[in-house]
Parts: C-alpha cells; structure tokens; sequence
C-alpha cells in the first residue's frame, strides 16, 4: 500500500523566545516493511540539521532558532510503501539489546493496579500466543475516551481510571510485558483508518520482542498486530521517550500553544 | 576484628619499615608543643587557601574543612611500580570494557558476565550504543581506592570512573607539608605531585572531537558553588589555566558547543565534565535539569564537542560490575590481575546470597549504586536490631547489594594528642589515560580514620586525609 | 574572560557598595535618634531611607507602623528584605564565590571575613544599642575589600567589571534619594534660609556622607539649595556625585574598549550622558525640573546597564 501522509505542527509563543532548541524523530523507519518514497521535513522558522542516526535507528534531525516571534510551523510529509508482516519486522536499523527494554519507567512502572490485572493472567508456553492474550487483556482493561488521561498519565493511573487513549493502552501493555519479563516499548506512528474516520491519525502502539522472532508490535486500542496500514515513525521506552518533538526554550518567559493537522491517505 | 592482625605500615614488630625509618624518628622526637603548633599552622594555611568541601544534611549545606594530618603515608619505589602497572592495567581493561559494551558486546557473547547486569542496568545508557567515542576512551579519570592487606598485597577496593574527587587534597596536602616541614623534603627523595594538572590537560587534549582542527578549547564542567567537590573543580581550572563553566556558560547553536564570554561566543571543543549524566542536557535527560546544556548531546553525537567522562561510562564502577574486574582484565588484555580484588559476594547469585545473610556479623554490605559510604552496613560495628533491618532490605532486593569481608585496612600513625596512634587508611591514586598515553603522578590521596578501630575514612563521615609520598629511589 | 565572571564580579561590589549605601543611611538617622524633638525629621528620614531603596511597601506590609527598631531590623538583617544588607552581604559573597580565582586570595578573605563577621549579628537577637558597632562594622569593613581590591587584583577587564558594579549602584543610589529629597532642595520663597532649610540640608549631605566633604568643597560659606544640587550632581571631587560615578563608569568602559578592541553601545551612551552632565549648570537643570532631570539620569544608566549586560553578560543568549 502506498500512503500519503502530511502532517503539520504549529507552535503559537505569547512572547519572543530567544532561543528554542528542538530534536525531531519524524522520519520514518525504513526497513522492508515500508518503504520511504518520498519524504521531507520543513519548517518555517530556523534550519533543519540532520544530524546523526542514534542507537534506535532514528534520523534525528535539530533545528535551532534564535528569537522566534509568534509561531513555529513544522511539517513533515512523503509517500511511504508499505507491507504487511502481520506484526513483525524485516530490517529494522536498531542497535540496542532488547533485554535493555525491560526497564522500567515512572510510565510504565508497574503499581497494584497492574499487579492485579497480571493476577489474572495465565503464562501460555507460546509466546506469541501469550502476548495476543496480553493484547486482548488490555484492550479489554480500560474504555477508549478522549481527553480522560494528559502526557503525565502512567499506566497505573489510567487502569485507575478505566479509560483512556492509545497512549495509555500502550503504557499498560508495556508495562504488563515487562512484568511478565518480556521486553516491551512504545511506538508513534501514523494509522491509515478503516472507519469512523477520525479527526487525527497519529497513532501508538507498542512493540513486544518475543525471543526467535524479533520485535513483534501490537496495537491494544485495536485488538490486533500491525498492518500495512500503520506508518512507523519513532519508538522508545515509553510517551515522553519516543515523542517525535522534543524542544527547549531557554529564557522565555510566556506560554505556548500547539495546534496540528495529519491527513493520512492510502493512494493503492 | 583484632587490631593488630592488620598490616602495620610502619612497624615489623619492633622495628620501623623501611621506607618511614627517617620520618618515624621525626614524629617521635617533635616536641609536643611542636606538634601543636604546626597543627595550628596548618589548619590556617587550609582555611586561607580556602580548602573547604559540602556536606548536605536535609536542609543545609555547610562548608568545612577536611582534618588533615600531619605524619605522612609512604610507599617505597618498588611498591608503588606494582600499585603504577595495576592501575594502568585497569585503566585500559576498563576503557576496552566500555566500548565492547556500547558496540559489539562479545564479552556478554563469551558469557563471561550475565547480560542482565548490562542491559538492566540503568547506567548502561541506550543512546550511546554505536556511538563512536573519540580514539575509544569513554573513562579517562580514574580514582581507584586500593587498600593494602599485607606486605605484598594492594587490592583494589573500588573503582571510580565517572567524577572521582579528591586530586585537589593531594595536591594541597603536599603544598602544606612542604611549606611546614621544609627539612623532611630535603632528606628525602620525594617524587613530586604538582604535575597533575598539566598531565590532565595533555590527556583531555588528546582526545578532541573528530570536527577540531585546531588546538582545543577545554573547560571544567561544574553543577555549581554547592557541589561539595567545587573547590576542587575551581582549583583544577585555576591550575590548568582553563574556565570553569556552569551550564548556563555554554550554549548550543547548530550543533556547535560554544561559551559565553565578555568577547563574545567562543567554540568549545571538550567539556571535563563533573556533572552526572543525567543532569547533562535537559533535551536528552532529565527535563527539569537546570545544570545542564540543552543540545550538547547533538554537539556530541556529531563529533563537534568531546564530553570527558562519556555518558554512560559509570557503568563500570558499578559495584555488580567490579566483582567481575579480574575476569574483565583477563578477557580483554589475556593477562592476570596485577591488582587482586577484595574477595565479594553476589547477593544476584542464590547460593553467594545465603552465605551472606547468614554472615551478616562478618561482612560489609553495600548498596550496587551507592557511593561515599552510604547505605552501607558494616556488621561488626552493627546492632541486632540494625542487621535485621538490612537483611529484610537485602532479600526484598538481593540485585542491589554486594558483600564484602570486613577490610583488613592497614594501619599509620595520626598525631593525636600530641602523641603517634594507630589507624586505618586506604589509599586513592589518580589515573589519566588518553590517546596513545598513561599518566599517574607518583602520589595519591591517602583517607584515614581518625577514630580509634574505626574503618570509615570517607570525609563525609569523619574521615581525614594525609600527604603521600611515594620514594623515588 | 567568561560572562558570568565578569557578571559576578560586577554584582560582587554592587551588592557591597548597596550594603555601605544602607549603613550610611542608617548612620543619618541614628545622628536624628540623638537630638531631641525632631520626632517629624526623624520619621520624614525614616520613610526617606525606606523610599530610596524602593521598599516602603514591603515594609508597610510586614509591619504596618514606622517604628524605629523593626526598620532598622527590616533595613540590616531582614531576609524578605531583597536589599536588606545581610542578603547584600551574602549575595555579595555568593558572587565572589563562583569566581574565587579571578580575586587575589586577600580579596576573598576580606569579603569572607566581612560574612563572617557579620553572621556573628544575623545569629542574635538584634538589639538598637548595636546599631553604631553594626553600621561601623560594615563601613570599615566595605572600605577594607574596596581598599584591597585596589591594592592587590591585576588591573585587568576584571577590575573593570569589578569598579563598574561600584559605580553603577552609586549612581543610581545617590539619584534616588535626591529625588526622595528633592522637595527639600526646590526654592520655595516661604523657607528659603529658615532653620529648618539648614538642617534639612545637611541632612540631605549626610544622607550621601558628603557633609563634611562640602563644607571642604564650598569653605564655611552658608549653605544654599543650588550649592548642594551642584555639589551632588555636578561636582568632578565629589565621590558621591552623579558626575563622579558617570565619569568612572566612562572611564572602565572605555578601558574595556582598548582592551577588547571593539566599540560598544554602553560606551556610545555613557559618552553622551557624561558629555551632558559636564556641560550642564544647576540652572539648566532646574529649568528643566530637578525631579525630570533625575528621574531621566535613573533611566539613562539604567540604559547603559542594560547595554552592558546584553554585550559582557550575554544574558540574552
């Protein structure tokens, strides 16, 4: 499949930043599952550096900017060819150990809330097997509700709450790998919809590596294992981690608002 | 723990060793009000120069100065080659380590150590995997604690690799003597220490990043006044004649490092840096971190700044790690340890475990992570009921202790009271390794315990420190 | 040299010269405490002083009353008190501390033995019979580190710096508390030569230590409001006029200048405001209204400050 994506990220300052500092993960993954046809990034103030390729394959790129007035628009967009592995991953350019991703962090750790969801779990001796039912489990563990849960929302609090979005069904699905000692991380992304199309489409998931086959991702707020459909754009051990923007203003004082629009389209 | 099985450094029985013959007679014949006086004198002399270090309790931080003692540690020509060859093959064995880690990793292949103790490590940093360091040295200052057991034996206690503190006493405590005891230096062949800065300055200077073409600008890296080490970070740049530079000196524009100056934005090539890894650049670390240099990791990650130590080099001062040194030191460099170990238990490992709950009387705990003797459980000295607490604290997390027996620290005399008294020591020797170099100056810091029995000799718990000469001939 | 250690040496002798500033107000008003009935002189000196460092109103807020011994508590050893002299002095040593080897060794002892001597009173209860040993202390003690600085640092860019925070505070202290007083100083024909005029003004002198330098600048001759105006502002011998500190300030920014080789926008306007205060009379500058002219002067250096700053300090990077 063939998806055309355009995404774009606007930042609104009150006030004249003197200098802001950004590092982007916003080049796709490219490996035999998709493939980059075509891809720029831009943005409207300051100079896009690529600057290096770090240990998890990403392209990252800084942009620096110096007495930035008013707003900031970075946009991101291509062709990609995708195809499907049912979940699995050819080629992937990462050089960190797997076993390096049962780490925990305050995301993911795992509280009472997680303990006792993994109580009811029974180990299977088919891994793969095993990790479809934690899939399962957690798709099942909280109600999909928008604007419930914030960036700061760990996987314990959101299976407190009951709801929440992708973000919080992977940081439980993460965290619940992990307890059951398998290495798990998060996943941004974009996601061709089937239906109810929704507003955005930028979406998260999460990757399990499961020993002989690699790392195999999962999507819980969907109740399957990636497609063609998906779009890999950066991963890392959880939201704050693998977020595909990073900045630091220094020396402002003033507030900040951001506003984006993804329009993601299969072409084929 | 008997005394007197320790090693005595300057007595064999009834006869002074060789190397303190001269200075034994000295101490002995100072007349007390001497002793007193000098005593006197040198404290002044610290508090003028300002010699001072932090301690933090919960709600302040206060400065003071470091009790130093007059009577001298030695060590003879011979003993401090064996300590020299140790060191260097260490400094080696453990740069040869790191980047095996952070590449290929055959060490964890050849199964010499558990890949667990790596990979979940949180010092094990990911985002340094498959980065080139410059010329493969990610630790080049090394501090490692060695104690001496017996005539023959220093074994190494500790290794330090990520900002180890200290070389400042060492270089005043000389200064102090020799201003003090003018006579003694003169009698004696006394090998000098006041090299080290400018040994360290050719050390960073060998490792530029790949994108300087032209002599190197370096700077001190300092998280501040209230850093208990900061007289020391100051005195270095002082001596080494280059800045010492908060975070808020340095600024990152298009990957390129630069500091803040009165003429202006001046490049900046390589960063010693005493701040730890995760306060190093709120981009990349610890968001709220306001000691750092936001994008100074992208200035490293394309070669135009060097940060000294690497991050993520403090894995191999791990404690977990440390037990596995000898076999680091053979897989590596297919020789035998020069420096033995101190014989420790893995409280990760099942059977190590049991033996050490049920010798808890015998041994020191240590926390893995913990530095500066705390969290720390020394069980001769412990209660029953402060044992008890550590052994709950030891099975609820057996992955994060290792024991040790308790240190057979050799002993030298402090003058207390105005008379010479027993006690115990251990020793700390600096180490540079560069580009193609190895530098030790003939000289280290020397803690000791100044109270009786007591095997303590951190500063921030009451410890002391003495001038150490090494004897050129 | 680095920014910030240019910028700590600055703030270094700032905050000092701000602590020797508030000792020599509170000296004035300690002379007024000994002569009796002046009761109304007394409080005009107390809300003087408490106007001059602009904190009149935290002051009210904390203690609701003009009361002798809680001001002079407010003014030395009060925490919330941002330029009370014991956060002067601290912030004074904080400074000197981040940049312990741009000083001499006799440098640091002095600003450290001033803290420490100092500390001695902050850890005790404060009692008004201290106040002449409290505000001789930090007079003597100020002019020690001033005295040593000149003496014994290099005569490099970090004395300038070191000389520029000096001078800056002076300029904008003594402009403040003229333009506190300013009424005192205005012709107003139902006063003119009256007592109170004569004690009111050398109040006013002594509020900047300048009596006696007056009566050495100007002889036994009576004292009148356009004398003191010219004495405080205009005069090149007066250490506390405006001219002098402009004229220092003129003259370290210019050495900067040599020294760095480069042309700076502090220097350009420091050039201009010293070149209008040289060829302006009291005249002009009563014409002009004594209170626009100073409040003017606090904006100009504030000005040249802010130019300093952006340039040495590069505080906006």
């Amino acid at each position: 499949m063939i998806i055309k994506i355009s995404h774009k990220t606007k930042y609104f300052f009150e006030n004249t930043v003197p200098r802001l500092i950004q590092t982007l993960k916003l080049y796709p993954t490219s490996c035999k599952n998709q493939k980059v046809l075509e891809w720029n990034i831009s943005s409207n103030k300051g100079e896009i550096l690529n600057s290096y390729q770090d240990s998890l394959g990403h392209n990252i790129i800084n942009i620096y900017i110096k007495n930035l007035n008013g707003q900031q628009e970075i946009k991101s967009e291509g062709r990609i060819q995708t195809k499907n592995f049912f979940g699995t991953f050819f080629g992937l350019s990462d050089k960190v150990n797997p076993l390096c991703f049962l780490r925990h962090t305050n995301l993911t750790y795992p509280g009472k809330n997680i303990v006792k969801l993994s109580n009811k779990i029974k180990k299977k001796s088919n891994l793969i097997e095993f990790c479809h039912y934690l899939n399962l489990v957690v798709s099942e563990a909280i109600r999909y509700k928008s604007n419930t849960t914030n960036n700061n929302t760990s996987a314990e609090m959101a299976l407190e709450k009951g709801e929440g979005v992708c973000q919080d069904y992977a940081h439980i699905l993460i965290s619940l790998s992990k307890y059951f000692k398998l290495p798990a991380r998060y996943v941004n992304g974009y996601l061709v919809e089937d239906e109810n199309t929704k507003e955005y489409f930028t979406h998260a998931w999460v990757e399990i590596y499961i020993k002989d086959l690699g790392w195999v991702a999962f999507d819980p707020s969907h109740k399957k294992c990636i497609n063609e459909k998906y779009v890999r754009i950066s991963c890392g051990y959880d939201f704050i981690d693998a977020s595909p923007i990073k900045g630091i203003k220094l020396n402002y004082m003033g507030s900040e608002e951001l506003s984006y629009k993804v329009d993601v389209n299969s072409i084929q | 723990m008997l005394f007197s099985s320790m090693f005595n450094e300057v007595m064999e029985g009834s006869l002074v060793r060789k190397p303190y013959n001269k200075v034994f007679n000295w101490a002995e014949a100072l007349p007390k009000n001497i002793i007193l006086q000098k005593q006197i004198q040198a404290e002044n002399l610290f508090k003028k120069i300002g010699v001072t270090f932090s301690v933090y309790n919960n709600y302040d931080v206060s400065e003071r100065l470091i009790p130093f003692d007059m009577f001298p540690r030695i060590l003879s020509a011979a003993e401090w080659s064996k300590i020299k060859k140790g060191i260097y093959q260490r400094s080696l064995a453990i740069n040869a380590f790191l980047t095996d880690i952070y590449n290929s990793a055959e060490i964890l292949k050849a199964q010499i150590l558990p890949e667990e103790l790596i990979y979940n490590n949180p010092a094990y940093d990911i985002r340094m995997v498959g980065f080139k360091v410059p010329k493969n040295i990610y630790s080049p200052i090394i501090g490692t604690d060695i104690v001496r057991t017996d005539q023959k034996d220093f074994k190494v206690l500790e290794d330090n690799c990520r900002t180890p503190s200290g070389v400042s006493y060492m270089i005043e405590n000389r200064e102090i003597m020799m201003r003090m005891f003018p006579e003694l230096f003169e009698s004696l062949k006394i090998e000098t220490v006041e090299n080290y800065p400018s040994y360290l300055l050719d050390i960073l200077r060998s490792l530029a990043p790949s994108k300087c073409k032209k002599d190197p600008n370096i700077v001190i890296l300092t998280p501040g006044p209230l850093n208990s080490a900061y007289y020391e970070h100051s005195f270095l740049a002082d001596m080494m004649g280059i800045e010492l530079v908060q975070g808020t000196d340095l600024f990152v524009d298009s990957n390129i490092t630069y500091m803040k100056t009165t003429q202006g934005a001046r490049r900046v090539d390589i960063i010693y840096r005493r701040v730890d890894d995760e306060y190093l650049d709120p981009l990349y670390y610890r968001s709220d971190s306001l000691l750092g240099v936001p994008g100074i990791i992208n200035s490293y990650k394309t070669g135009n700044v060097n940060i000294c130590s690497a991050p993520g080099a403090g894995i191999a001062d791990d404690k977990a790690i440390y037990t596995f040194m000898p076999e680091i030191i053979k897989f590596y460099l297919a020789e035998e340890p020069v420096l033995k170990n101190i014989k420790t238990w893995r409280c990760f490992n099942k059977k190590e475990l049991q033996y050490v709950i049920h010798n808890l009387k015998d041994l020191v705990v240590k926390e893995v992570h913990g530095s500066g003797g705390y969290g720390m459980l020394i069980g001769s000295s412990a209660s029953k009921k402060e044992i008890l607490k550590f052994k709950n604290k030891i099975i609820s997390n057996p992955n994060n202790f290792i024991a040790q027996p308790i240190l057979k620290l050799s002993t030298v005399p402090i003058f207390s009271k105005n008379r010479l008294a027993q006690r115990h020591v251990d020793l700390r020797p600096f180490s540079l390794i560069g580009h193609k170099k190895f530098k030790l100056v003939s000289g280290a810091l020397t803690r000791v315990a100044l109270k009786k029995n007591s095997l303590i000799v951190n500063s921030s718990q009451g410890g002391g420190v003495k001038d150490t000469w090494v004897l050129s001939e | 040299m680095l920014s910030r250690t240019a910028e700590n040496l600055y703030w270094t002798s700032r905050y000092l010269e701000r602590a020797d500033s508030i000792a020599r107000l509170l000296e004035v008003a300690y002379r007024i405490s000994l002569i009796p009935n002046t009761q109304e002189g007394y409080n005009n000196e107390w809300e003087s002083i408490l106007a001059t460092s602009g904190i009149k109103q935290d002051y009210l807020t904390s203690y609701k009353e003009i009361k002798k011994e809680k001001i002079e508590f407010f003014l030395l050893f009060e925490t919330d008190n941002f330029s009370s002299v014991k956060n002067c002095i601290e912030k004074s040593r904080d400074n000197i501390k981040m940049v312990r080897t741009a000083v001499t060794l006799e440098v640091w002892n002095a600003v450290n033995t001033l803290y420490y001597r100092y500390q001695e009173y902050v850890n005790k209860k404060y009692s008004s019979k201290e106040l002449p040993e409290i505000i001789e202390l930090i007079k003597r003690q100020v002019n020690l580190i001033k005295g040593t600085i000149l003496n014994t640092q290099l005569l490099n860019d970090g004395f300038d710096f070191l000389t520029l925070g000096n001078y800056f505070e002076r300029a904008d202290f003594t402009a403040r508390i003229i333009d506190v007083k300013y009424f005192i100083l205005l012709p107003s024909s139902s006063f003119v030569g009256s007592q109170v005029d004569n004690f009111q003004w050398s109040l006013m002198l002594r509020s900047v230590s300048s009596y006696r330098a007056f009566k050495w600048a100007y002889g036994n001759s009576e004292i009148d409001y356009i004398k003191i105006i010219d004495f405080l502002i205009l005069n090149s011998q007066c250490p506390r006029s405006l001219f002098f500190s402009v004229e220092k300030i003129n003259h370290h920014l210019t050495r900067l200048k040599k020294i760095y080789g480069e042309k700076t926008a502090s220097l350009t306007k420091i050039n201009m405001l010293y070149k209008t205060l040289k060829s302006s009379t009291v005249t002009q500058i009563l014409d002009e209204g004594l209170h626009d002219f100073l409040s003017k002067f606090i904006k100009d250096i504030s000005s040249v400050y802010q130019s300093v700053e952006k340039k040495y300090f590069m505080t906006s990077q």
